[in-house]
């Protein structure tokens, strides 16, 4: 049986608050190198450690360390296992620490920052241009971005890990750097703005983005400045070895405390880190010492150096042999566990036990916290969370459990949740995966955030199965875990050249698809993998993976990379987005020789006719030599027609003009179906010539060029160039209707009436005189109308009379006709008596 | 009487397309929020009638529009730090956009540009930008204005060159955006349990709608929403290849034939000023809406002319009523209703009484309105009465009916080149050209070229390009007879099977003028008795019926009134079931989708007597007599209502007009009247 919980527990202010070092993992001495020689940065959230040499300190050759003379940096799980490590060749490390995601951020003397996952894959990103002068000096690294002291003394801010741009904070005015800083991340901070503390002369400056405040402080200067992780308060560590709690406006001092009367504690202190919000562990060699609110201390000795990372709910502290957990006893572990405990949970615990020990004392002790049961059960849930050891783990679930049965009403989500949860937590403890989370840390960075933690250790499988166990979606683990399946599965040496390579392409592939078909997995983007694949030089693999992305705009930019120039433009056109065929038609068109890229498109037949057709709706607009090539390359004579056309429609220049049209004509003529084309422009550009010619009689005075047929006869008669537009009529074949018509109306609009006399009686109208009648009367020329109406169809006239408002003659008209139930109907639509009267007369005169 | 229809006790609601407007303006909002500050508009002018549909100025301002100009060639100065660029990604606005901001770096001004192009981002733009070397400037970012609702049950894209791009230059941009629109409209509504489609673009449009499924429900497989929609039993996609006849004749309903004779756009017609506000009532129009007019040098002009945009608006109950007749009813309707309204105003005269006065005040605001939009319809029926009675009106409505009826075709042909000597315009010549080709299944060689020659020389030689396009291959409704041989797929095109559709689907009704009375006793009454091949088709599904001979008159056999109890329940979906032969007779694809089939289990079953909608969607644009016949039809069967889903709303004006590239605007067409 496990040592009783409150083994660990130690009091504190007078035995009301208990703290509890945690073991949890043991391992030989040795396993880890000496912490002395090294400068450590601690991941959160039971996270690895990063090391590396520290050169300023001696270092005896040959100990048990292997000796290195380049800068190395290993990472080491909490449990002591090795997870990597690498060398670095750039220039000298100024700082290194974790991201939120549990990479590793690199950054060095030059302003170069590398970002290391799990795996030793690194992108590289750089403060930029002042920091590549001035250098950096120093740097505080936070889970979301970090601050960096340029070697001119200001402060930069890089926030997130994409590769943003550095801001620059308040230039604090320092003339030498900081003697120690720190930083509060801008997500525990009131602003959600950076905030930077400055140890100077003996004070501390405050700096933000918009200014840098001096807090008057008088102890100073400070070795260690230490905000809470909480950010409401700061641990000030003096050369003199006190330590003084100020709240982070500095308007409160909280605690003082002397270190100097801790008794074991040898020379200056390595460090000062947080143990939740109220206690603070301030380390030396092998002796690390909580210091409470009230000035209570706790000693707790190890063996060699020790490293302190500060957790949400405590502090992770690692020796040479061991790595412990010391936190406050969480509330509902004390309320249990505390030595004369009554707590309703408490009760409950030991009615179990009782119960499991068959004692009658348990019906009656159960009776009487019945009122207080579910908050019982509630409370032996939570304590389940809070135990380390799974035995502790079942034993309050199952006091849980029996406590449920006695209410009549439970929803038991909390406790099949915290069950599910232990046994997620109990297996990523386990010292081969290395993460000592707790419960409280695990709610914090969500299920899914241990998931990519898993899989970036490449423990898949865990993953998977931690996945399939919270059903949360699996495509993470499974796109990780394809693309490491890739990098694993270099091409068989066994089979021989290329055939070999296909066939493990094929192999590779096929497991991928069967794993993402029979897992679910189809949100996992195949570009994605394939991009991978590609990028490690399996051009076959990147292909057939890519074949089952059903995202055109997934596969087209991949594929335009790989150099699969034709699949990419039919991807594109079979997706329907014209976007993307235009994405992938500018970029061939970047890429490729002009012959090339005409070559691809034509060669594509109806399949890439969309993609032709869009090129030619980009060229018309934007290249129009490109477009012409592409006519005559393919030899498309109408469609060359068309766009020489459309360009002499834009021209002024006469000459240019007629030459365009000229051209246009010679493409038609060279196509056999389109000779009338061909003789339209060629009479287009007789026409174009002429025009000009009357321009030039008329002195410029009038324009004519550019207008057609019909306008230009119009024009000509407008100005009594009558014996020109006869001889148009001829030249261009106007028929004679549409001729009578044009002059018509021209004469009509010069109102050169007695012209118009002469020339309806030039010869019979082709149109009858009805439009004459009809014309003058629209253009409201009811007198110069009324002689045509004798010309026209006898049946008609009495209407056009009436329209010419010539009632008498309609009259007439009727009675020469002997029509006299068109009379009557005049009549009746007579303007007025006067005209009725009359009209009556005729009628009556017929009789 | 359609206001009666609406008001049947049925507890299914329509589709509340309303919500669709509420998107667009709260994606307006957070595109313009994203941009800090005072800002300056500048407009895209082709969205300016579509964004007005959406939203208002007071909203733009409310949202830091200190200025709107519209987006043109020239100088830009600016008062804000702030420009926010709106516009469709065209490259030659990009262009100006390029240019202003070049202008201004020369001038060491710096403003922050943004640029939100519709409905998304584009490589293009910012390829051009790059190339341009101003991409650094500017923020490039997306408002996606989808569908915009016009009626209850009309909702459009507003795209004016959706036809041209798609048949002229084959551009195919408005599929892939229209097929967005329509997984919005699932996103809202439920995946469309069944696809039905005519035409290959309308099989490409399906396509796209289809292969997005299996992503959308990959995503949400615990979500049960995202199943089969309850209120939708299918999606009817027509692409207007399809039936190039419909928009090529005169539409004869009243809203038609505004449309025709004065053009709408985006729902807003120019009417005289002094028809739509005489001083005193001038407040009761402007709820209703004068669209955004951005203070720039165009809307100026359009006050010296003194005409105003008039919205006809779906809540005017008068012109719901009005807009779907036939317009030689629409006199005697406007003299019911003025009828009325004298007597409404009589009676209240007559009030004595407190609660009668009460309830005469309550009514008044709603009489003042009425009697406004009763002055503006009689007005604008009184512009139209003219227009209809020209020689050249008459002459072309009587070219039309007798190339529909395949009578004495050369004698029509005659008529067209006599129209043409006559100087008729451009556009009508040209359409009836087209109507005869497609009827009479091409023109002799010989008459053809003489009648292009004649279009040449009358409007000039810059309509080649024109002509050439109405006989690509992608088009063809301009063709000799008999067909090129050089170009097989000519000849294949130009087989439009005009004569047996002509019999098989019930499109000509000879009838007499007096039957053609208020009953309306088909769909053909929009054409004075030609029926559109698009909506027969859609009947093929929906109203099978209705194709084979006319629900209302049997209706009507049976009670004089065509009483509502009688209507007959909507048959269910069951594709083109009974008319495949006559489908397979229309030249492009074929298309039928079952996603009940496709999604195994997820049937739904529908209870009887259930009201569903039916989501016919035009691909190229639809015609206001479309639309009214549509109505017709969901009028005829209770159970199914129609939600019409277009690219815009076209007619043969502006197809014919959209392709020859000559920019007619509606101003400039008015600048005629």
């Amino acid at each position: 049986m496990p040592e009783h919980p409150t083994a660990t527990w130690q009091a504190m202010q007078d035995g009301n608050v208990f703290y509890r070092r945690q073991q949890l993992y043991s391992f030989p001495a040795g396993k880890l190198p000496d912490l002395s020689d090294y400068i450590v940065a601690g991941c959160k959230y039971g996270g690895p450690l990063a090391l590396m040499r520290n050169n300023t300190k001696l270092i005896a050759l040959g100990r048990s360390t292997p000796a290195f003379t380049k800068s190395q940096i290993q990472v080491y799980s909490s449990a002591g296992e090795g997870l990597l490590l690498f060398s670095w060749e750039q220039a000298k490390i100024i700082r290194f620490g974790w991201t939120f995601d549990e990479r590793l951020v690199v950054l060095n003397e030059e302003g170069t920052y590398r970002i290391y996952d799990l795996q030793g894959d690194y992108q590289q990103h750089s403060l930029g241009g002042e920091t590549a002068e001035s250098g950096v000096v120093d740097a505080r690294i936070h889970e979301n971005g970090l601050v960096a002291l340029a070697g001119s003394l200001s402060l930069l801010e890089v926030k997130g890990w994409e590769g943003g741009r550095p801001l620059n904070l308040a230039n604090p005015g320092l003339s030498e750097p900081p003697s120690s800083w720190s930083i509060i991340p801008p997500d525990i901070n009131i602003s959600r703005h950076i905030e930077v503390l400055l140890s100077v002369d003996n004070t501390i400056y405050t700096v933000d983005n918009l200014e840098s405040i001096d807090q008057r402080l008088s102890q100073g200067p400070f070795t260690h400045v230490s905000p809470s992780p909480n950010g409401k308060s700061l641990a000030l560590l003096t050369f003199s070895g006190t330590l003084l709690v100020v709240s982070t406006d500095f308007q409160r001092r909280m605690a003082e405390f002397d270190t100097a009367t801790v008794s074991h504690a040898e020379g200056q202190a390595q460090q000062v880190e947080w143990c939740g919000n109220d206690a603070i562990l301030v380390t030396w060699e092998s002796i690390a010492v909580l210091v409470g609110p009230f000035a209570d201390t706790l000693e707790y000795s190890y063996l060699g150096n020790i490293f302190a990372v500060t957790e949400a709910d405590g502090v992770r502290v690692v020796s040479q042999d061991t790595c412990d957990l010391i936190q406050k006893v969480p509330s509902s572990s004390l309320s249990i566990f505390r030595p004369g405990s009554s707590s309703p949970a408490a009760i409950l615990y030991d009615v179990w036990e009782s119960f499991s020990r068959r004692s009658p004392k348990a019906d009656e002790s159960i009776r009487s916290i019945r009122p207080e049961l579910a908050a019982a059960v509630d409370g032996c849930i939570d304590a389940a969370g809070q135990e380390w050891e799974p035995y502790w783990q079942r034993r309050l679930l199952n006091a849980a459990k029996f406590g449920r049965g006695f209410l009549d009403f439970y929803n038991p989500t909390d406790f099949v949740n915290m069950g599910q949860t232990l046994k997620v937590l109990n297996a990523v403890r386990y010292f081969e995966i290395g993460i000592p989370l707790t419960y409280a840390q695990y709610s914090y960075t969500s299920p899914s955030h241990l998931v990519s933690r898993l899989t970036a250790r490449n423990m898949h499988l865990l993953a998977l199965r931690i996945s399939t166990f919270l059903s949360l979606k699996a495509d993470v683990v499974l796109k990780h875990w394809a693309s490491a399946k890739i990098l694993r599965s270099k091409p068989t040496t066994t089979g021989s050249g290329k055939d070999a390579e296909l066939g493990a392409d094929d192999e590779v592939c096929a497991m991928i698809v069967d794993k993402f078909k029979t897992l679910g997995g189809t949100d996992v983007s195949y570009a994605e993998i394939a991009k991978r694949a590609w990028e490690v030089g399996r051009t076959g693999l990147a292909t057939k993976l890519l074949d089952h992305e059903s995202r055109a705009s997934d596969q087209v930019p991949l594929l335009l990379s790989m150099k699969e120039d034709h699949l990419a433009l039919e991807k594109a056109v079979d997706s329907g987005d014209t976007d993307l065929i235009y994405q992938v038609l500018l970029h061939l068109h970047k890429h490729l020789t002009l012959g090339t890229f005409f070559r691809l498109i034509e060669d594509g037949g109806a399949r890439l006719a969309p993609a032709s057709r869009l090129l030619q709706v980009y060229a018309r607009e934007q290249n129009r030599d490109m477009l012409r090539d592409f006519y005559y390359s393919d030899d498309r004579r109408v469609e060359s027609a068309v766009l020489a056309l459309d360009e002499a429609s834009k021209m002024s220049d006469p000459a240019s003009k007629i030459s365009a049209v000229k051209s246009a004509q010679k493409f038609f003529s060279e196509d056999r179906d389109r000779g009338f084309e061909a003789k339209m422009m060629d009479e287009n550009a007789r026409l174009l010539t002429l025009q000009q010619q009357l321009e030039a009689e008329a002195d410029g005075k009038i324009s004519f060029f550019g207008l057609s047929v019909n306008e230009t006869i119009r024009v000509c008669i407008l100005n009594g160039m009558l014996k020109r537009a006869d001889k148009l009529k001829t030249d261009f074949k106007v028929s004679d209707k549409r001729f009578w018509y044009i002059k018509l109306y021209a004469l009509t609009e010069i109102r050169d009436f007695e012209g118009l006399e002469a020339f309806s009686k030039s010869k019979r109208s082709p149109i009858g005189y009805e439009p004459f009648v009809r014309h003058l009367v629209e253009k409201k020329r009811l007198k110069e109308a009324v002689p045509y109406v004798a010309r026209c169809d006898p049946p008609k006239r009495v209407d056009l009379y009436v329209r010419c408002e010539e009632w008498r003659m309609a009259g007439k008209e009727c009675k020469d006709r002997g029509d006299k139930g068109n009379l009557q109907q005049l009549i009746q639509k007579a303007p007025n008596s006067l005209v009725a009267r009359e009209l009556e007369q005729v009628a009556s005169s017929m009789k | 009487m359609s206001s009666a229809e609406e008001s049947t006790p049925d507890n299914d609601q329509p589709l509340d397309t309303n919500i669709l407007r509420e998107i667009n303006k709260k994606a307006l909002v957070d595109a313009l929020n994203t941009v800090n500050g005072a800002k300056t508009l500048v407009l895209d002018p082709n969205l300016a009638g579509p964004l007005s549909l959406v939203t208002d100025v007071a909203l733009l301002k409310h949202h830091g529009v200190d200025k709107m100009f519209w987006l043109e060639a020239g100088p830009l100065s600016l008062a804000t730090p702030n420009v926010v660029y709106l516009c469709r990604p065209k490259i030659k606005y990009v262009k100006m956009i390029a240019d202003h901001v070049k202008r201004h770096a020369k001038e060491s001004l710096r403003y922050n540009y943004t640029i939100l192009l519709v409905p998304r981002t584009s490589t293009l733009v910012s390829r051009l930008l790059e190339e341009e070397g101003v991409l650094g400037d500017v923020t490039i970012s997306s408002y996606n204005l989808q569908l915009i609702p016009l009626t209850g049950d009309v909702v459009s894209m507003e795209y004016e060159s959706a036809f041209k791009d798609i048949w002229v230059d084959g551009d195919e941009t408005v599929i892939y955006d229209f097929a967005q629109a329509l997984i919005t409209l699932q996103k809202m509504f439920g995946t469309f349990p069944r696809m039905l489609g005519k035409g290959d673009h309308a099989a490409r449009l399906i396509k796209l709608v289809e292969t997005y499924l299996p992503q959308t429900r990959s995503i949400s497989t615990s979500d049960t929403l995202s199943g089969l929609s309850d209120k939708i039993d299918s999606l009817v996609v027509l692409d207007r290849r399809v039936d190039m006849i419909t928009p090529l004749l005169t539409q004869l309903t009243y809203e038609g034939l505004i449309d025709e004779l004065i053009g709408i756009r985006n729902s807003h017609v120019e009417l005289p000023v002094s028809l739509i506000s005489p001083p005193p009532n001038a407040g009761i129009t402007s709820s209703s809406g004068p669209s955004t007019t951005p203070t720039t040098s165009t809307s100026n002009t359009l006050r010296k002319e003194s005409k105003k945009k008039y919205h006809l608006s779906p809540t005017d109950t008068l012109f719901t009523d009005l807009r779907d007749l036939n317009f030689s009813f629409v006199g005697k309707k406007l003299n019911q209703v003025a009828h009325r309204l004298d007597e409404d105003y009589k009676a209240s005269r007559q009030a004595k009484t407190i609660p009668q006065l009460r309830d005469v005040v309550g009514k008044l605001g709603g009489l003042q309105s009425e009697h406004q939009s009763l002055r503006i319809h009689t007005g604008l029926s009184e512009l139209l009465v003219p227009m209809t009675r020209t020689e050249q009106f008459n002459k072309s409505l009587e070219i039309q009916q007798n190339l529909l009826a395949s009578y004495n075709i050369s004698e029509q042909l005659t008529a067209i080149e006599d129209l043409i000597a006559q100087g008729a315009e451009m556009e009508l010549v040209v359409r009836l050209a087209c109507l005869a080709s497609i009827t009479a299944g091409g023109i002799k060689a010989k008459v053809l070229e003489n009648i292009k020659r004649e279009i040449l020389q009358t409007y000039g030689y810059n309509f080649l390009p024109l002509l050439l396009s109405l006989s690509a291959p992608s088009l063809a409704i301009l063709l000799p007879n008999p067909p090129p041989t050089s170009h097989p797929d000519l000849a294949a095109a130009a087989k439009y099977p005009f004569n047996s559709l002509r019999k098989s689907l019930r499109l000509l009704i000879e009838d007499d003028p007096e039957s053609l009375n208020e009953v309306e006793n088909d769909i053909s009454y929009v054409y004075s008795g030609w029926a559109p091949i698009s909506i027969r088709l859609v009947q093929c599904v929906a109203q099978k019926g209705g194709v084979l001979s006319n629900p209302a008159e049997t209706g009507n056999q049976a009670d004089g009134k065509g009483g509502r109890g009688e209507k007959v329940q909507a048959h269910p979906i069951i594709g083109w079931k009974g008319f495949e032969d006559i489908l397979a007779l229309i030249p492009g694809r074929t298309v039928d989708v079952d996603m009940n089939v496709a999604s195994a289990g997820g049937l739904i079953s529908r209870p009887a007597g259930k009201t569903t909608t039916t989501v016919v969607c035009f691909l190229g644009g639809c015609t206001y007599t479309e639309i009214a016949a549509l109505r017709w039809v969901s009028k005829q069967n209770k159970g199914r209502r129609f939600l019409i889903v277009t690219t815009g709303i076209v007619n043969g004006l502006s197809i014919i007009d959209g392709i020859s590239g000559v920019q007619k605007s509606v101003t400039s067409k008015d600048a005629g009247l």
